[in-house]
């Protein structure tokens, strides 16, 4: 197994922020972490690392032992911290430079290397730019271009594209995807469902524990309901008339879309149907869609909040 | 340990002096800018302090008294005051600082050379400068009576070279004229030279701070590279004030530099490496630049200024304080630079105070390695 944590737990001082997670991951594979905030993904992803201390279990990566050695593995890894942390007195030039000297990346490959990985993140006319007069999206790629200028094995990534505009998460999963063709393996946390899809296999974490580990379309499969797309011509109103009828589990608004995640019972659809023709709602559409990662994520942390 | 880490850290921070205006001013302009002010601020001589007379006894004699001791740059006659409430009112306003009382027995007494007392009330709010007048007032009094008395010896036949029978005869080697910039200059040198190690304190922080450090710790880099990366830019930058602010001193000041300039390079470097040494340890406890500046503040400047013999003797420390000196480089260096520009003394005389200084050196970069961890949490 390329990374394997057996009984990980790491404890700090009141709270236990990774309770024996057990997790394997194969070489080459896109693997995700989903979770509520506070979940443990950024401990899980920097005790991968080698970044933080280790309270019980053993973590084995690209066959370092993290708790013995974690030195060892890390020039095997690329590591992004969620936030942008790169040096803003710096150019674009001058920081991937730095990191290539501390993954000791000789000059030659850096000189051939390098224009690629600007063309890569469309960076190479800021190559001059200091980098704290970066844009957002511009500042993610360039951390992520810092992190792979070593060709590591493995790339960790905590929460890479929050705060970034939809066009440049695209390009950003769009140079993931190239990344995972070519073989890295990539573990990545992330809150956006849409990511999580694109994933190979997906690992909910909740309350420092991993609550599923499959791939996305098991996760999808396994939700335990039926999710309603209802269109009407006012979606707020219809909101509160939905959201108390029995079997109802979750109205989430999308503009003027309501999709209701409802039980698999008989009659359900039928009373929302009733109710908003009672009340005098237009129904524009009405009818039955696949369930989402975000419909999935949110029965399933809807189920674990009720069982706590 | 490898050289490549170390130069790609070196390279950064220097990149990060010259491009950080705050870094900058504070490592190259501030040294030299606080050695002029204080200079200034502490080597002005007291002088021109008012005072009041109130002279209950009004004879030439007396007149001539007040008028003699109020003839030099030293005392100024404010007032001639008619009652003992109206010197009150002037002490308690602060328009003088001493007030002189003159009994009306004064010429009488004098004549007859019964021995007279002077009363001399002072402002104990500022003794320093209280002090100074009755010292002033004391020695005038004196050099009156002994004029008054050889006059009146002579008019009795008695002929006399001189009413003192001790003549002390002193000279100030190495500062001849006790110049107090002289002094003072290689002294505050101790200081100045030491605020490079703020930066260093804040260098750590501010990775810190900026979330740098998460990256750099997840790089193979090893943590003697990063601590010795991250001082070595710092003495660099402190070795241009050991070369300017000495050039400075001596053609502002005049400031003399009798010794060799060699030595008092290498030794700097020496000092440099303690004292910068003492802000990475700082560093290294701090997470946020303003702790790391409060700290610094608390550890480097104050004890600094106070505890190095600079302004205060060693000597008259309370024990504690007197350790405590001992630990501090700027004590060794104060020991350097006033033997180097004054006595101007090399290697063969200062070659201890040298070996302390690395030993301290050692002992705070130890310090901060063992524990600077490479790790989050």
């Amino acid at each position: 197994m390329y990374i394997q944590t057996t009984d990980l737990t790491r404890k700090f001082k009141e709270k236990t922020a990774l309770d024996q997670v057990n997790l394997e991951i194969n070489q080459g594979e896109l693997f995700g972490l989903v979770g509520p905030d506070g979940a443990g993904k950024t401990t899980l992803i920097r005790t991968l690392a080698g970044l933080i201390g280790i309270s019980e279990g053993n973590v084995h990566v690209a066959g370092c032992d993290i708790g013995k050695n974690p030195e060892s593995v890390k020039s095997q890894i690329g590591y992004m911290a969620q936030e942008f942390s790169l040096y803003n007195k710096l150019s674009v030039l001058e920081n991937l430079q730095f990191f290539g000297e501390l993954y000791n990346v000789p000059a030659s490959l850096q000189a051939e290397r390098v224009p690629g990985l600007l063309a890569f993140a469309k960076l190479t006319e800021f190559k001059h730019k200091r980098a704290a007069k970066l844009s957002g999206g511009m500042k993610k790629k360039l951390a992520l271009a810092c992190t792979l200028l070593h060709r590591p094995p493995i790339l960790l990534l905590d929460e890479p594209t929050t705060g970034v505009d939809p066009v440049s998460r695209r390009e950003f999963w769009n140079i993931l995807n190239d990344l995972h063709i070519q073989g890295t393996t990539i573990v990545v946390s992330t809150p956006y469902m849409d990511e999580a899809d694109r994933c190979s296999r997906v690992a909910l974490i909740y309350d420092g524990r991993i609550v599923q580990c499959e791939s996305p379309a098991a996760i999808r499969g396994q939700i335990t309901g039926e999710v309603l797309k209802v269109v009407t011509d006012d979606w707020q109103k219809a909101r509160d008339l939905i959201l108390p009828l029995p079997g109802v589990q979750e109205v989430q608004s999308y503009g003027e879309a309501l999709h209701i995640l409802m039980d698999k019972v008989p009659g359900v659809s039928d009373n929302i149907q009733q109710t908003l023709e009672e009340n005098k709602l237009n129904i524009l559409e009405m009818r039955g869609i696949s369930p989402r990662m975000e419909e999935a994520f949110i029965s399933f942390i809807r189920k674990l909040n009720q069982d706590k | 340990m490898s050289f490549r880490h170390l130069w790609a850290v070196i390279r950064k921070e220097i990149q990060h002096i010259l491009r950080d205006r705050g870094t900058f001013i504070l490592v190259l302009v501030t040294p030299t800018l606080v050695l002029l002010l204080m200079t200034y601020a502490l080597a002005v001589d007291i002088e021109h302090v008012p005072i009041a007379v109130l002279d209950y006894d009004r004879s030439p004699l007396s007149r001539q008294f007040v008028q003699q001791i109020t003839a030099g740059e030293d005392l100024d006659l404010y007032l001639s005051a008619g009652s003992i409430g109206e010197i009150e009112d002037l002490l308690v306003r602060g328009k003088i600082k001493a007030a002189l009382i003159i009994d009306p027995g004064f010429s009488a007494d004098l004549l007859s050379m019964r021995g007279l007392s002077l009363q001399v009330l002072i402002d104990g709010t500022e003794p320093e400068t209280g002090g100074f007048a009755v010292d002033h007032i004391g020695w005038r009094a004196e050099t009156f009576a002994n004029q008054i008395l050889s006059s009146q010896l002579q008019a009795s036949g008695i002929a006399l070279d001189t009413l003192q029978p001790i003549d002390l005869r002193i000279r100030a080697w190495y500062n001849p004229s006790l110049v107090p910039q002289v002094d003072l200059v290689p002294g505050l040198l101790s200081v100045v030279l030491g605020f490079p190690a703020f930066s260093v304190a804040l260098t750590l922080a501010r990775e810190h701070e900026n979330r740098t450090m998460e990256q750099l710790l997840a790089t193979p880099i090893k943590r003697i590279e990063l601590l010795l990366g991250k001082i070595i830019p710092y003495v660099l930058a402190g070795l241009m004030n050991v070369i300017v602010i000495p050039l400075f001193a001596m053609a502002w000041f005049g400031v003399p530099f009798n010794g060799s300039f060699l030595v008092f390079l290498f030794l700097s470097v020496v000092f440099l490496f303690a004292e910068l040494s003492m802000g990475m340890v700082i560093g290294v406890f701090m997470r946020s630049q303003s702790a790391a500046l409060a700290l610094s503040f608390l550890v480097v400047m104050f004890p600094g200024f106070f505890l190095t013999g600079i302004f205060f003797p060693i000597a008259s420390l309370p024990e504690l304080a007197r350790m405590e000196s001992l630990f501090l480089p700027g004590t060794q260096y104060a020991i350097i630079t006033r033997g180097v520009f004054l006595t101007g003394i090399g290697l063969d005389v200062l070659w201890p105070y040298a070996v302390m200084l690395v030993f301290l050196g050692l002992v705070f970069t130890g310090t901060a390695a063992l524990f600077f961890k490479k790790r989050l949490a």
